[in-house]
């Protein structure tokens, strides 16, 4: 890469401004990643807290948690498993001193894996009916606080904070299953809205209005969760076609320009493939720096942007993303490369 | 032995009633020590003749010697090795990179092939040439003429057998061509190559060993 570096070095603002140029876009390409991620979260980082392999719920629900209705009787064929736990889950509303707040309710029993497994940033579990555990997003309420939610008339007690506990674009709330049915505002008839499934031993339904889904079924059918991960990643295709077209286009410009020098080199006997492992190495510098910087950008972002704001940086996600970056960069410099190929090092005589 | 041998050369282009004829029934030859002078004026055929001798074109009929070997039975991969290493050219313009330093100029020789000259002769060449103050600059930096000897200098570097000068002397004033000409007939003289200078430019033949005349594609050996 001895002419690359060289001429990278002698036309440094050139080359600085081009890698300016792909930071940004491949910095979009981060931060929209990390926000699809972070979207993605704010539904199913409950879900994910619990290791589910499958849900039951009733069929009419529509694969949507939270419009399930189990009636106790039906939650009664389903003993007690330590692969199994019983939830109520319903959107309602906390009411305490700040404004109101939207919440996802959790209903769990005491003696089942999703409470026992429960992980807290600060407090305890609830141990009474009255007690619950609040995700720790909702910072404006501390352990000790009094609240009511829904349209149940019980007060209840703030006793824990719980670490990722959001569910469908809520912050979770989590508390004793036999709580569920009056804050839905629905009879004692109904027990809760599902069974979460540990294992894969194949749960089977028993009652025939109700249904198994497994968990990424479960998840597609969460709403809007589908259809905002297709919009991300229809984003993110668009915006690396984008790179791919802006690092080409660059790179014609270069090489157009290089095409005099290129057949008088030819003529003096370099090889192509020396003219092609350049061609190529200035890309991949090009590219490597550009990724380089906006990563660094998007770390920085990380660390400034307020909590508020669903950005989730997963590095395993990050280096998938540098590296279709990198990797559609590097399909770029074919055209550039085949000019390079098509170079008649006869032109290069007589002026 | 002849450095360059070209024997009873045809180079025509097109086909059927649209052939045209470069060169015809060519016949020339360049020793080792000796400055030969190619004049023609433009359209004569002299870019063509230089691809030919320098190996980027074959011949449509004929053969190319160069130090006894010939050139039209090489694959194009090999021509070009030999180009890297036993041919020098010296060209109108683009002769050297422009983001490389003259030091660098040579350095890619080294990247490239083993074949080129020790140390010191290296350095015997460019205080000849005037240019071992300039191994720092880029060529942008460099008047009219330094650029020619640079060139001049690089041609030389990979030792090559021939150089092969094309219109070195173009946009160059009185005074510069005079100092190329001298360059070319010492370096031929102390260097033992063969220089071929290709040039419609009359002011050279002072300087050349052997002159040929090159008039729409017939080659007359003049001295």
């Amino acid at each position: 890469m001895f002419l690359a570096r060289h001429e990278m070095l002698y036309e440094k603002l050139r080359y600085s401004l081009m890698i300016a140029v792909i930071s940004l876009i491949s910095f979009l390409i981060f931060i929209i990643s990390a926000l699809a991620l972070g979207l993605a979260n704010e539904n199913t980082e409950a879900l994910s807290s619990w290791p589910t392999k499958q849900v039951l719920l009733s069929k009419d629900a529509n694969g949507n948690m939270g419009q399930s209705l189990l009636s106790t009787e039906a939650l009664k064929a389903y003993p007690h498993q330590n692969q199994q736990a019983q939830v109520g889950i319903t959107p309602t509303t906390l009411k305490g001193q700040s404004k109101n707040i939207s919440v996802q309710y959790i209903g769990l029993k005491s003696n089942e894996y999703i409470y026992q497994d429960l992980k807290l940033s600060s407090g305890h579990k609830p141990k009474h009916r009255n007690e619950i555990v609040v995700s720790d997003k909702l910072t404006q309420y501390q352990l000790g606080s009094k609240v009511k939610l829904g349209v149940s008339s019980q007060t209840y007690t703030i006793v824990g904070k719980a670490r990722h506990a959001q569910y469908n674009m809520a912050p979770v709330v989590y508390g004793n299953l036999s709580n569920w049915a009056p804050i839905k505002g629905v009879t004692p008839n109904y027990g809760g809205s599902g069974i979460i499934v540990k294992d894969s031993s194949g749960l089977k339904p028993k009652h025939a209005d109700e249904k198994v889904l497994s968990r990424q079924a479960f998840l597609n059918k969460m709403p809007g969760y589908a259809a905002q991960n297709k919009t991300f990643i229809l984003m993110i295709v668009f915006l690396v076609f984008i790179s791919l077209i802006v690092i080409t286009i660059f790179l014609y410009i270069l090489t157009k320009e290089k095409l005099n020098n290129f057949a008088v080199l030819r003529a003096q006997g370099v090889p192509n493939r020396y003219l092609l492992q350049n061609t190529l190495g200035e890309t991949f510098i090009m590219l490597l720096l550009s990724v380089g910087l906006a990563s660094l950008l998007a770390v920085v972002s990380a660390m400034l942007m307020p909590k508020q704001i669903p950005l989730y940086f997963d590095w395993q996600l990050g280096l998938a993303v540098g590296l279709g970056i990198l990797s559609t960069g590097l399909l770029g410099s074919l055209i550039p490369m085949r000019m390079i190929t098509k170079v008649d090092p006869v032109s290069a005589i007589g002026g | 032995m002849n450095s360059l041998l070209l024997k009873d050369i045809n180079k025509t282009f097109g086909q059927g009633s649209a052939t045209v004829t470069a060169l015809n029934h060519i016949n020339f030859k360049a020793k080792a020590g000796e400055l030969t002078l190619i004049i023609g004026p433009s359209g004569s055929g002299k870019s063509t003749l230089l691809t030919i001798l320098g190996g980027l074109q074959t011949p449509t009929q004929g053969q190319v010697f160069l130090q006894g070997q010939s050139l039209t039975e090489l694959t194009n991969k090999q021509r070009e090795k030999l180009r890297l290493e036993q041919i020098g050219f010296v060209l109108q313009a683009y002769n050297l990179v422009p983001y490389l330093r003259v030091r660098d100029q040579f350095a890619l020789v080294d990247q490239l092939t083993q074949h080129h000259l020790a140390p010191a002769a290296f350095q015997q060449i460019t205080n000849k040439l005037g240019i071992s103050d300039l191994l720092n600059q880029f060529p942008n930096e460099l008047s009219g003429g330094q650029t020619q000897r640079v060139a001049l200098a690089r041609a030389l570097y990979p030792d090559p057998a021939i150089i092969l000068a094309d219109e070195s002397t173009a946009a160059l004033d009185s005074q510069r061509v005079l100092v190329v000409g001298q360059l070319l007939q010492d370096l031929a003289h102390s260097e033992n190559k063969a220089i071929v200078a290709v040039t419609h430019d009359e002011r050279l033949k002072q300087f050349a060993d052997h002159i040929y005349e090159l008039i729409d594609g017939h080659l007359t050996p003049v001295y």
